[in-house]
């Protein structure tokens, strides 16, 4: 499955084969830093708000897809929270992975990584920060990068498919 | 000098970003006047705004979210970016803890600070990136003093608006160990919530 995350409320891209798409359809809670999906209900975060889930689905796909803003060479605000309400996706505890200290998995899914993010003078310096943190982001989960593209506006994006 | 020490940490009390804004305060002459500001929501109030038009230097401690800065942390620098952008000469100063060991990991958060500083016109400064932050609070001043070493140079820095290279250190505290000492305090969470160790491994 291809579970797509994007900050595009009415969003219309061309998407091939099965996928999911979280998207906001309501307001978003932001993570609290209380680490109970890890250590009261592992594997799903604890704020009901009906974007809890999005580890569960992440175990389920074998592509990530970020359709969004470009933040300062981050995804937007909503992405990023959705993103940082998953972190259940991945185990508490360390391993070492590449010298670097990260996160054992919990599931066993190789997830690789796409970035279509969008807006109006993208920097340099915010499209290099961009590639660099999906690369940390795959490495953090194990996974791969696939895909990390650019464009001027939403009505660029019409064109692209998924 | 006015200076607003911004804790970008969702946790309202006891975070590591607020205990390390308190240490480099620290480290900070008293000649300057220090404003505290918190970011934990994802808007900030009129008020907070009003605050944060008034000084001379940010200095911004936030926690490493999935490589970068927190979701509601960005909302708040967004926020900041189209009520002020180009209005301002504000120096800026990056902390970011990361509760892996190398401090080096934080370096795309602070790319990210410095992204939205070029955005909305302000003077970034330069950042350290701190590894070990999980524990920090815990932790007596031994292990502490890489950080406080940064911070002391990081504190001259500010009181002369004096722009520093970002820079990395961990906790002085074995790598090993403090793996180690992680995946025991888990376990002692999962049993302090009623679970077993056993549970952390759940998957659905």
């Amino acid at each position: 499955m291809k579970l797509i995350i994007t900050d595009i409320e009415d969003f219309h891209v061309q998407i091939d084969g099965e996928y999911k798409i979280i998207k906001p359809h309501a307001h978003i809670q932001h993570c609290i830093g209380c680490f109970g999906c890890w250590v009261k209900t592992p594997g799903k975060c604890i704020i009901r708000d009906g974007f809890e889930n999005t580890g569960i689905l992440m175990s389920q796909s074998i592509e990530m897809i970020f359709v969004s803003q470009c933040y300062y060479g981050s995804v937007s605000p909503f992405v990023k929270m959705v993103q940082d309400r998953a972190i259940s996706y991945i185990h508490p505890d360390f391993v070492i992975r590449e010298g670097e200290m990260h996160h054992k998995r919990r599931y066993q899914n190789v997830i690789t990584l796409s970035a279509y993010l969008y807006g109006d003078k993208i920097s340099d310096a915010e499209k290099e920060t961009a590639r660099s943190l999906m690369k940390a982001n795959a490495l953090n989960y194990d996974g791969k990068v696939k895909n990390v593209s650019f464009y001027n506006s939403l009505k660029e994006l019409e064109d692209i498919v998924l | 000098m006015r200076i607003a020490f911004i804790d970008g940490s969702p946790k309202i009390k006891q975070s590591t970003s607020g205990i390390l804004l308190e240490d480099i305060k620290s480290s900070i002459s008293q000649q300057a006047e220090c404003i505290d500001i918190t970011m934990h929501k994802q808007k900030l109030s009129d008020i907070q705004l009003e605050q944060l038009k008034s000084v001379d230097v940010f200095v911004i401690s936030c926690p490493l979210y999935v490589d970068g800065i927190p979701g509601h942390l960005l909302s708040c620098l967004g926020q900041l970016e189209e009520t002020f952008k180009n209005q301002l000469q504000i120096n800026v100063y990056g902390i970011v803890n990361c509760g892996f060991y190398e401090g080096q990991q934080a370096r795309y958060a602070l790319n990210i600070l410095e992204n939205w500083c070029i955005k909305t016109g302000l003077i970034w400064s330069g950042g350290i990136g701190i590894g070990g932050g999980g524990g920090i609070s815990q932790m007596p001043n031994g292990p502490r003093v890489p950080i406080n070493k940064a911070f002391q140079e990081m504190g001259n820095n500010i009181m002369q608006k004096q722009i520093q290279k970002n820079q990395y250190v961990s906790i002085a505290f074995p790598r090993f160990l403090y793996k180690v000492a992680a995946q025991f305090g888990w376990r002692q969470l999962m049993k302090s919530n009623g679970g077993k160790p056993k549970d952390l491994n759940k998957q659905w």
